[in-house]
């Protein structure tokens, strides 16, 4: 059988090592030492930078459909009210069943579907392979050659640190560096993890996020996240995790940047921003907002509808139905 | 049907299902539709067999994209209706309606 995931993977790998040596060669031109541990790094780390970056298109569009959810805001709520309170499985079904065709009637919808996170994955891969194939002074697709590959095979941070080993091979060599290195590497990316999660989970989600089983679940997994990490940091080489960890940092910063611009429309982040346009507006002595925008509006009064069928009452009563004809 | 028939698709549920309870809460609720793709993949495996669930399952992920409008799409609506388990799977019974 001929190697269909090399040949899928052969333009992901390209591009990767097409960044990776312009970056490298950028650094160089900078009068940085083209061998040291430190050029390689950053080179990786502009990797990063230039994958993420080419992926905001993406996470736009979705800041720009949740910001045209706030006009389904009201019809949400409304949905919102009429099962609140009820948890059952089938009251939820249908509460999400209603919410996403009111999305879809409005033409909006503020969730991103599975494909940031899917175009994600060959990525990381393709970097994977393109860092064991350099990692063993193989030449790649493209524009990593054998000299390429070989300075990076010998690239060692600050001269201490061989960034071609995991945290494995530092337990078994017994480099302390590099144990070092790793470890600090991972709780690193724990707490950027952590924090990036738990800032949506408490800011930037609704009230009935909150009170979905996902919701429960999100929480039990962000205690599962750092076992994942560590796991990973053991396998993979370090010069691999650097570009995760920068990966974290650059979701961390995009994460408070959206949470602070544009929330979730009915989250605690919502409610935070609006008051701090409001205080922006006093102090620039302007009236307050008009209502129609803000999502406080809706909060006050829940309509309380009752969603039970009504029984239906004969028309007729009683005595003329028995006075009538047979 | 017989139990040897439905192990494939059984086999499929199994993995849907973990994937479901240990991997998709990692990111959350993103999906446009109801039910969410990996609910619809594991409904349709359910009901149309483990090929047919699959071809479904596959179309679906592809129909789900942020230029997608979303809202509620519901798997095709098999002939009869295969009866499950508190957990998922397929039992050999079906549902008489």
């Amino acid at each position: 059988m001929p190697d269909i995931l090399g040949l899928l993977m052969w333009p992901i790998k390209w591009v990767l090592e097409a960044i990776l040596a312009g970056a490298h060669f950028g650094l160089e031109a900078l009068g940085m030492d083209p061998a040291s541990g430190l050029v390689w790094v950053l080179s990786i780390a502009s990797l990063t930078l230039v994958v993420r970056t080419a992926m905001i298109p993406l996470t736009v569009r979705q800041i720009l459909s949740s910001r045209k959810a706030l006009e389904v805001a009201p019809e949400i709520k409304k949905i919102q009210d009429k099962y609140r309170g009820k948890k059952d499985q089938f009251s939820r079904e249908a509460m999400q069943r209603e919410t996403m065709e009111a999305y879809r009637k409005a033409g909006t919808n503020p969730l991103a579907s599975c494909l940031p996170l899917l175009v994600q994955m060959p990525i990381f891969f393709g970097l994977v392979t393109v860092l064991q194939t350099a990692n063993r002074g193989d030449a790649g697709v493209g524009f990593m050659g054998v000299s390429l590959a070989e300075q990076f095979q010998q690239a060692s941070l600050f001269d201490a640190v061989p960034l071609n080993m995991t945290m494995q091979h530092g337990f078994e060599q017994g480099n302390i560096a590099v144990i070092a290195t790793s470890i600090v590497m991972t709780l690193i990316m724990v707490a950027t993890q952590f924090y990036t999660q738990l800032q949506i989970m408490s800011k930037n989600q609704t009230p009935a996020m909150k009170e979905s089983p996902m919701y429960k679940q999100q929480r039990i997994i962000l205690y599962v996240i750092p076992v994942f990490l560590l796991i990973s940091a053991w396998a993979f080489p370090i010069a691999t995790m650097f570009y995760w960890l920068v990966s974290n940092i650059y979701t961390l910063i995009q994460q408070l940047i959206i949470i602070s611009k544009l929330p979730n429309p009915g989250s605690d982040a919502a409610l935070a921003r609006e008051a701090r346009m409001a205080r922006k507006r006093q102090r620039q002595g302007l009236p307050a907002e008009s209502s129609e925008t803000t999502t406080t509006a809706v909060e006050e009064t829940p309509v309380i509808v009752n969603t039970q069928r009504q029984q239906p009452k004969r028309k007729s009563t009683k005595a003329q139905r028995d006075g009538g004809p047979k | 049907m017989s139990a040897l028939m439905l192990i494939p698709r059984n086999v499929c549920v199994a993995i849907l299902v973990a994937y479901r309870t240990i991997v998709s809460p990692l990111y959350g609720d993103v999906c446009r539709y109801y039910p969410s793709c990996s609910s619809y993949t594991l409904q349709a495996i359910q009901q149309h067999g483990a090929v047919r669930g699959i071809w479904m399952g596959a179309r679906r992920i592809l129909r789900c994209h942020p230029w997608a409008a979303g809202g509620v799409d519901d798997i095709p609506v098999p002939r009869r209706a295969m009866a499950l388990t508190r957990l998922g799977f397929v039992t050999e019974s079906r549902l008489d309606r």
